[in-house]
């Protein structure tokens, strides 16, 4: 995890550390269930006040974006899932747009190529 | 959360000096940045709490035991240091460490020779010969080898250069590391504050200002500057303390949004250093002296 | 408490062999035994009570966890310590040189005078400072010395007085200084702890 804060800036150090957390787990670089480094620890690392840290942890956690578990440590959290449901629906769509493209060249009739979805569907389960 | 250290209404009166109703409560598992100006009545407050002087009235508990009763079995717990040197002089490190060892259950001597080592102290020389550093190390090195888990300090950095003042930093944050360990410690050099203090208590003339977390203290406080026509008997009553000169004024304010309400615009609004919060309480104090003579 | 008095001997581990030294060296001179003893243990005693009379030695001390109770009492455990400290090598030294048994009694006058001492001594230096014992002592000499012309020879009479002390014979008489002495020990220790307890450092 890479978090850099500057002294200078305007912004409250907290603030700092909340927004490039939360960046790096909308971006997926952080992924669910990821642990996160210790309040302590990250102070430690970063050279400021266990405070500071932990503020921004709390935030982090009041946003959804973490959550905590007494004497385990703080992980990303899975309420990001709407972000991942559509990060899967995309790739749902693409497959299904090249299903839908195979079936056109051979000639399959919308209806036909339902049957065989519902088929498959429920065979699977 | 849990307090470790707990002062409560306590007076303590000297000649020509008073600490006033003084209630402060130190956060376990943090570090307490301890301030005030020269005799604000810091060392007075940490003597208190070592018992080495009584309060007057009021109660201090440490550990949740109160300080008189269980005197001996919380300083078990505490490790110390002291601004002025408090080791005899004539004799080494290690007959030193060999009077303070049996005073404590969890001495641990791998411990003392793991800093003895880092600080690279000599231990078969005599006490009088360290330098005002390697005095300060050894302090440091006999305070932290008993496992204490609140660790006093009276002005540990002053006189230090900033390596080892960095190095002692670090090794601070080293020791919170499993939250179990309070540290609590005046300083003037408020700079070694911004990097390890998550509590501020500032004490003015034996008064208890305020005890916040150090981020508050940006968010609430605030310098404000601006030009001298903004000032006027009502708005200079939103400062803590000012300092007038032809082209303007500086300020200080612990209530930065409503400033941003009044004045918008027209004024430059800056993080204050604690420096600044000290300077101006002291500066707002002789505005309100002069008011009221 | 043991702790304290160790402390004691590790700050005086220096000047202790020194002082042995010195002892030999008096007990060969013909001085009187009673009188070296007397001014030995006093002299170890008291130079170890100065050292932990500075402000800082006191900080270290009230900050380490002992209570002020026990700070005072390590010091009048460690004096009778000292006592017997002193009073063995001179009891051999005696023996080895002099070819003579002390005799219990005249251990019993030693120990009598030098509590005797340290009970007026150490409340005392407690309530001001030992360096004031000096001239508190001086003031008392420059009494003594007054009375010496009114009376010329006190000295004389001193000497008979523990004369005729040490030569009676009955042990009811030493049963109550005995019982005297540490009674007048016990109060001095007690009052020492109460003026102790009120020092602000």
């Amino acid at each position: 995890m890479q978090i850099i804060i500057s002294n200078q800036s305007k912004e409250p150090i907290y603030r700092q550390i909340y927004a490039q957390i939360r960046k790096q787990i909308l971006t997926n670089e952080l992924k669910a269930g990821e642990l996160l480094p210790s309040m302590r620890q990250l102070a430690k690392d970063l050279d400021i006040s266990i405070i500071t840290t932990k503020r921004a942890y709390e935030e982090l956690e009041n946003d959804g974006f973490i959550y905590s578990i007494v004497g385990k440590g703080s992980f990303v959290s899975e309420q990001n899932k709407e972000m991942i449901l559509e990060r899967k629906m995309k790739v749902i769509e693409e497959q299904l747009m090249s299903a839908i493209q195979n079936s056109k060249e051979i000639g399959i009739e919308l209806e036909e190529l339902k049957e065989l979805l519902t088929l498959l569907y429920k065979g699977d389960t | 959360m849990e307090s470790v250290i707990e002062l409560q209404h306590v007076y303590k009166a000297f000649k020509g000096f008073e600490l006033k109703d003084l209630s402060i409560s130190v956060k376990k598992g943090f570090v307490t940045g301890f301030i005030g100006g020269n005799g604000a009545g810091k060392s007075t407050t940490i003597k208190l709490i070592m018992n080495l002087l009584q309060p007057d009235s009021g109660t201090i508990s440490i550990f949740g035991m109160d300080l008189k009763k269980n005197e001996k079995e919380i300083k078990q717990r505490i490790g110390f240091v002291f601004d002025s040197n408090i080791f005899y002089e004539n004799i080494t490190l290690t007959e030193m460490k060999e009077i303070i060892k049996p005073a404590y259950r969890k001495w641990d001597d791998s411990l003392f020779d793991q800093y003895v080592d880092m600080f690279e102290l000599p231990l078969k020389k005599n006490l009088k010969t360290f330098s005002k550093g390697m005095k300060m190390k050894a302090s440091l090195t006999i305070a932290l080898s008993h496992h204490a888990e609140l660790i006093i300090m009276d002005e540990p950095t002053s006189g230090l250069d900033p390596i080892f003042r960095s190095e002692l930093l670090d090794i601070l944050r080293n020791l919170i590391q499993n939250g179990e360990r309070t540290i609590f410690f005046s300083t003037h050099i408020t700079t070694d504050l911004d990097r390890i203090a998550d509590y501020i208590t500032f004490i003015h003339n034996g008064q208890h200002i305020f005890t916040k977390e150090y981020y508050k203290i940006e968010e609430e406080f605030a310098i404000v500057k601006g030009g001298p026509n903004l000032l006027d008997r009502d708005t200079e009553q939103e400062f803590i303390g000012i300092r007038k000169t032809n082209h303007g004024f500086r300020a200080l304010t612990a209530n930065k949004q409503r400033i941003e309400n009044i004045f918008g615009d027209t004024v430059i609004i800056e993080k204050p250093t604690l420096e600044d919060i000290m300077l101006y309480t002291k500066k707002g104090e002789e505005r309100d002296a002069r008011s009221y003579s | 408490m043991l702790d304290l008095i160790r402390k004691d001997m590790i700050l005086q581990k220096k000047t202790l062999p020194f002082m042995l030294l010195f002892l030999f060296i008096y007990l060969f001179v013909n001085v009187s035994t009673s009188w070296v003893a007397i001014v030995f243990c006093i002299v170890i005693i008291m130079n170890a009570f100065e050292t932990d009379e500075t402000s800082s030695a006191n900080l270290l001390l009230n900050s380490l966890p002992y209570t002020r109770k026990e700070i005072v009492s390590s010091k009048y455990i460690g004096a009778l310590f000292f006592i017997f400290l002193t009073l063995l090598p001179i009891f051999i030294g005696n023996w080895m040189i002099h070819g003579e048994i002390m005799h219990w009694k005249v251990l019993l006058f030693i120990t009598s005078i030098v509590m005797g001492f340290i009970s007026f001594a150490f409340p005392f230096s407690y309530l001001f400072k030992s360096k004031y014992l000096l001239i508190g002592s001086g003031a008392v000499f420059v009494i003594y010395m007054v009375t010496l012309r009114f009376i010329p020879d006190l000295n004389d009479r001193v000497r008979e007085v523990v004369q005729t002390v040490l030569s009676l014979d009955n042990s009811l008489f030493y049963f109550t200084i005995i019982l005297s002495v540490a009674l007048l020990y016990v109060l001095s220790w007690i009052l020492s702890i109460r003026i102790y307890s009120r020092k602000v450092f």
